[in-house]
């Protein structure tokens, strides 16, 4: 493809950024306030960080305002401010087991050890629209406040959250695919510093897969799931809490705990197939979803996705059909920023490239036409014949 | 204890963590302090175990305070999530401190109030999750 620069316009740009601000603020409402950004719209900061590869609640709070909501704008904004810090280390590895739950269920088993939490959640809701919070004040805000503190005080205890994984129990008892005997503990691939190549190593596919629009990912899960594919996953666990993170100390490399950050973590278990004569016995195949913040339908989704890819790679006895099971597919195109930019590219200038579309147009007119036949067409051949001609003279000029 | 005392002072509230910090440097000499790298923000790469597989992936990048010092000879190393400069700087002293010949007595003893506090704090944060417990009934 070719493009041309489109120069001018500066003041019309300008203004229009200006309009920008005008539309954001001409229903007379008082300003939104990072904090009220962050706190009580707390998934769309959630997407913009894990879809923007940056963990920074506040900054994240800043780009959705900036955004005026919009998840991908928002997810761009961090991703370009990431490229703004230095990059000068890598946690040690985050252990799930170690996250302080706040939210924790199976739809696998019911009784799991350490029991199930339904935490934060509005899986169990009717999807009404809550007229009463059109009309949220002071005292509803207290009404909560004090339910709280009374949740507080009558599950008071020494408890701080962690519980076993489902995983662990799943593995105990030869339900699921063992852990592969050469566990690859090589340095992690990294998508921000080499391109994704084909097939692609476990850790790539994983921060690709992590950092991907929600929306692509759903979409590519839900087709598999659907029919255009052959998962059929069930939820072994699905977490959500603070998980504590920890860097390497420069001097002895003992950990240093740096804090802690909200997440969402879970597996799912697809279904089980009788096997060949020979293979390894029957087990259910697992997948692995992440994200930061309470991001649960990509993280679903992610491990949905990674359990199909990696029957495909293993020769599953499903998951080898359909477009969620083409790895190059569904990496590729599942990243929201550079999805949207190509997209948005479509609305600057294409002035030159569309000229040229303008000429074949053209073109393919007189062709149809000198090739519709009788006196007319023949005229028209003619016609056309001899306009080549001209044009070709004029270039060999 | 190290491992303790980088977790308690990393999500104890960065204000008492300063003020244990001035009084480190309150039982140093004036220009003690000698800054190898002062505050800045920086990135760290979350790296994530992930149980399928049991290996490590890069999940994100996370924003981080950081600063690097030498504290009367010995170096110290603070960092903490987010934008907190003062924080990170205060974590580098203390770290100096008790990573200096000797450590830091006093500096011990003030880790355990802070310590308790951090612990009631997660019981409560917890406890206000365990009131939906659930155990659903089958048919």
């Amino acid at each position: 493809m070719g493009y041309i620069a489109a120069r001018g316009g500066t003041a019309a740009i300008l203004n229009a950024e200006v309009l920008v601000e005008h539309y954001r603020l001409r229903g007379d409402t008082p300003p939104l306030t990072l904090g009220q950004v962050q706190h009580q719209l707390r998934h769309a900061v959630g997407r913009a960080m894990h879809e923007g590869a940056l963990y920074a609640p506040q900054l994240a709070a800043l780009a959705v305002k900036q955004a005026e909501g919009d998840s991908i704008e928002a997810s761009f904004l961090l991703r370009a401010y990431r490229a703004t810090l230095p990059r000068v280390m890598a946690t040690l590895p985050a252990q799930g087991r170690s996250m302080q739950c706040a939210r924790r269920i199976s739809a696998a088993f019911r009784d799991i050890p350490g029991g199930q939490l339904l935490g934060p959640s509005t899986d169990y809701q009717i999807r009404l629209l809550r007229a009463a919070l059109a009309r949220e004040c002071d005292e509803d805000i207290a009404r909560i406040a004090t339910l709280v503190e009374g949740f507080a005080a009558t599950h008071a205890g020494p408890d701080v959250g962690h519980f076993p994984k489902v995983v662990d129990h799943l593995r105990a008892h030869q339900m699921v695919v063992p852990v592969p005997a050469a566990v690859d503990d090589a340095e992690p691939f990294d998508i921000t510093r080499q391109a994704l190549q084909f097939p692609c190593p476990r850790s790539a596919r994983l921060q690709a897969l992590a950092q991907a629009d929600t929306g692509s990912l759903l979409t590519y899960a839900y087709s598999s799931v659907r029919g255009y594919g052959d998962a059929h996953p069930t939820l072994a666990e699905l977490r959500y809490g603070h998980l504590p993170v920890a860097v390497a100390h420069p001097v002895d490399g003992s950990p240093v705990w740096i804090g802690e950050l909200e997440a969402t973590e879970c597996e799912t278990v697809s279904k089980a197939h009788s096997v060949r004569a020979g293979d390894a016995a029957p087990r259910f195949h697992l997948g692995y979803g992440f994200t930061v913040g309470q991001g649960e339908v990509k993280a679903i989704s992610m491990a949905i996705l990674d359990s199909v890819l990696t029957q495909v790679r293993s020769g599953g006895l499903s998951g080898e059909s359909g477009p969620a099971a083409d790895e190059e597919f569904v990496l590729l195109h599942s990243d929201g920023i550079e999805a949207s930019g190509f997209t948005a590219h479509y609305k600057l200038p294409h002035y030159v490239t569309f000229e040229a579309d303008l000429q074949v147009l053209e073109r393919a007119k007189r062709h149809a036409a000198a090739n519709a036949g009788g006196r007319l067409g023949r005229a028209l051949a003619a016609a056309f014949a001899a306009d080549a001609l001209t044009e070709g003279t004029t270039a060999d000029a | 204890m190290d491992d303790d005392r980088t977790m308690i002072l990393a999500a104890s509230p960065a204000a008492a963590v300063c003020a244990l910090a001035e009084q480190v440097l309150a039982r140093h000499a004036a220009g003690a302090v000698q800054w190898i790298q002062p505050p800045r923000l920086a990135l760290v790469q979350l790296r994530v175990a992930e149980s399928v597989a049991e290996t490590a992936f890069n999940a994100c990048d996370v924003l981080v305070a950081e600063a690097r010092v030498e504290l009367a000879g010995a170096f110290g190393f603070g960092m903490v999530l987010g934008d907190d400069l003062a924080h990170a700087a205060a974590l580098a002293v203390l770290d100096a401190a008790a990573r200096a010949p000797g450590g830091d007595p006093a500096l011990e003893a003030a880790l355990a109030p802070l310590g308790q506090a951090l612990r009631a704090a997660q019981q409560r944060r917890f406890a206000v999750s365990a009131a939906t417990r659930v155990m659903f009934e089958t048919f």
